[in-house]
């Protein structure tokens, strides 16, 4: 075909400028590529810890107010009605300075070679009714309870003046009958299996691998919380970004041992729920902040707003300067691609000059113009994204492993060695309502590439070729072949 | 074929307007053969590029078989050219990539000749200028006169009724331009072409059937002339 020839025999004629034209294009379409991979695989990294953090299937958390701290005169606002509850004493120094328990009635015991079990929990009760509520609000597909506790041990020595360091694990309850949200919804079961929906008031639990080890714990131990004893039925692995809990037992268990928790009285602490679409989830989190409105709100955009760390430093550096760094490159091959394109349009104004002269229209002469320069679009287009893939391989094996210090909620009170506190609910010192501890995580960056990554840099390739040629064929469409023969001349 | 009638062809250059054609009245019958001469300068090529509808008057008419060729669209023009008119030009010009069947070809495109007919009439023009061996070879790979062949070829292989040549032996040596100047009049005389030939020779100009010597933008013809007569 004589326009294929014709292309061919011309970039051939001017090799070095065509594969300059190219090379410049491939670089600014790799440098697109490369960055598109990076910001993907920051994304993906973010969305990892996202996910691991907030758990599939959940759009919106719900978790009840900090409990108010105890009054001096050891009762609550929240426990009120728990006088009998377990957790109604406190922890002061006797008359010798040896720690001594004292219930709310002011009797004293000596604490020495005594072990105190207490459960905590960081959040205020949400009632059943708020929970059913929740579950029929517009836009809300599903909604289940969940109550976070955690259990503090301290075992006092026969002789010491000091307290000891509690020991501590947190526990969460779990909806058996909807396990498609909530805590264990993101965990990959390692050994044995998970709760069933027979399992409602069962006394067996389900194991964080990361507390199983700690604990020599397996398949079939028997674990003893608040007194009851729970069998092992299944241990989990939760991903690495997030905060999980070390033990989960059915909802029903953890509510009966709620009610000793001090601001709990057979009540979630947590709604867990799955909106209609992503689009609802601003809809959602609006309507809950009415129905509940000392209840904390959040979902995984407002999560991701509180990750902090490397990830999001490198989210920001791909997002804006090498994003902006590829425009550049590209404007820059986009320029150069034109003006050697006109130039050698200029150099070839006899030969164009003699081909109008011979009856080629200029649209005919553009075309081959225009072809040529796609021709070089294309090339560059295939080394371009042959350098984007080499780039996302370089990023992936020097680039650091990124880090992200992801929020953990903690327990709303809890002991704390050294510090008396007055006969009341919980003797621990409480902190400060809604202050969250953090932890870092490793997050590897793998750069990805996708298909319309590649199919953008092949468009933006031609795209450079085709604005080269048109600023040539501008060039050509006003030439006057009567002039152009005359320079030969 | 040509009536020119009170043709001007006016350029601006820098402060001063030059008339490179000035008032020009001329017939050309069809199948003559008309050699221009003049000093460089004085509108040969203008009044060349005015008849092959490369350039338009400024005033004046020029009707090519009754096509006034001034008031035609460009794109019209271009087709007029395609069809009928074949151009030679002094530097050859052929595109250096393509090779001589090529270059020859290439003034067939426009007129949609495809596949076996377009190789045919391609054969038989190079064959008519003596260059059927030549038909691979790229205009580096060929003399001087084999590319003005070439350049022959290609200007003839679309049959056309008019043969404009712009000093076609201005970049020859003597024998190659005879050799030239020889199939011109030999093709001229088989196809009953039309040729309009600048020229600055004068023995070329002699072989021609009508002399016109261009000055300051206008033509005097001289009478019909003999090959080897002296002018009138």
């Amino acid at each position: 075909m004589f326009f294929v020839t014709y292309l061919r025999r011309e970039l051939r004629r001017r090799m070095r400028q065509a594969i300059f034209i190219a090379l410049g294009l491939a670089l600014g379409v790799g440098l697109v590529v490369t960055v598109a991979a990076a910001s993907a695989g920051v994304k993906k990294a973010q969305s990892g810890v996202l996910s691991a953090l907030y758990g599939v299937g959940t759009d919106v958390t719900v978790t009840g107010p900090a409990p108010s701290p105890p009054k001096p005169d050891g009762t609550s606002k929240n426990n009120q009605n728990n006088q009998n509850s377990q957790n109604n004493f406190g922890i002061e120094p006797g008359p010798n300075g040896q720690p001594e328990i004292c219930t709310s009635n002011g009797k004293c015991i000596s604490a020495a070679g005594k072990t105190i079990d207490q459960l905590t929990a960081p959040y205020s009760g949400i009632s059943a009714s708020k929970l059913a509520e929740a579950g029929r609000l517009p836009g809300v597909t599903a909604a289940a309870g969940g109550i976070t506790l955690t259990d503090n041990t301290t075992t006092f020595g026969d002789s010491s003046n000091s307290l000891p360091q509690p020991s501590s694990f947190t526990l969460d309850g779990v909806d058996t009958s909807k396990l498609s949200l909530g805590p264990l919804s993101s965990a990959a079961l390692t050994s044995g299996h998970s709760f069933t929906a027979a399992d409602t008031d069962a006394g067996v639990a389900v194991v964080d691998s990361g507390y199983a080890t700690s604990k020599n714990l397996k398949v079939g131990s028997v674990l003893t919380i608040d007194q009851a004893k729970f069998t092992v039925i299944g241990i989990v692995r939760q991903p690495q970004a997030s905060s999980p809990p070390d033990v989960y037992v059915p909802l029903t268990r953890a509510e009966a041992m709620s009610l000793y928790a001090g601001s709990l009285n057979s009540e979630v602490n947590t709604i867990y729920i799955t909106a209609a679409s992503a689009a609802d989830i601003p809809a959602v989190q609006n309507e809950i902040a009415k129905l509940l409105p000392h209840a904390t709100v959040t979902s995984e955009a407002s999560l991701a707003r509180e990750v902090t760390g490397s990830v999001t430093s490198a989210a920001k550096l791909a997002n804006d300067l090498g994003k902006w760094l590829a425009v550049l490159v590209l404007i820059a091959a986009f320029a150069v691609a034109s003006l050697l394109t006109m130039a050698a349009v200029a150099r070839r104004v006899a030969e164009f000059g003699t081909l109008k002269a011979i009856g080629w229209r200029t649209r005919r002469i553009v075309a081959q113009v225009l072809g040529e320069s796609v021709a070089m679009g294309v090339l560059g287009a295939a080394v371009g994204v042959g350098l984007g893939f080499a780039g996302a391989a370089i990023i992936s094996a020097v680039a650091p492993t990124l880090s992200a210090t992801v929020p953990a909620p903690s327990g709303a009170f809890s002991m704390a060695a050294g510090q008396a506190a007055g006969p009341g609910p919980a003797g621990g010192v409480p902190h400060a309502p809604g202050s969250t501890s953090s932890h870092v995580v490793a997050v590897p960056l793998h750069p990805s590439i996708t298909v319309a990554a590649i199919v953008l840099a092949v468009i933006l390739a031609v795209a450079g070729g085709l604005l080269a040629g048109s600023l040539g064929s501008w060039r050509i469409a006003r030439l006057r072949p009567a002039d152009a023969l005359s320079r030969v001349a | 074929m040509y009536k020119l009638t009170g043709v001007t062809r006016q350029y601006q250059k820098g402060r001063h307007t030059v008339r490179a054609v000035n008032g020009l009245d001329l017939i050309i019958a069809g199948g003559e053969w008309l050699a221009v001469q003049g000093r460089t300068g004085h509108g040969k090529s203008t009044l060349l590029n005015l008849l092959g509808g490369l350039d338009r008057p400024t005033e004046g008419t020029i009707e090519l078989d009754g096509i006034d060729l001034g008031a035609q669209a460009e794109t019209r023009l271009t087709r007029l050219r395609a069809q009928l008119i074949g151009f030679v030009f002094q530097t050859f010009n052929l595109i250096p990539t393509l090779s001589a069947a090529e270059n020859v070809e290439t003034a067939l495109i426009p007129l949609g000749i495809s596949g076996a007919g377009r190789r045919a009439r391609i054969a038989a023009a190079l064959d008519a200028v003596g260059l059927a061996d030549r038909a691979d070879h790229l205009p580096t790979e060929l003399s001087g006169g084999q590319q003005q062949r070439v350049a022959i070829a290609r200007a003839l292989v679309k049959e056309p009724r008019v043969l404009l040549a712009d000093e076609p032996t201005g970049n020859l040596d003597t024998d190659t331009r005879d050799d030239i100047i020889a199939l011109l009049e030999q093709l001229w005389r088989e196809r009953g072409l039309t040729l309009v030939l600048v020229t600055h020779d004068t023995t070329i100009a002699r072989r021609a059937e009508h002399i016109g010597v261009m000055r300051e933008g206008r033509l005097t013809i001289h009478q019909e002339t003999t090959p080897g007569q002296p002018i009138a």
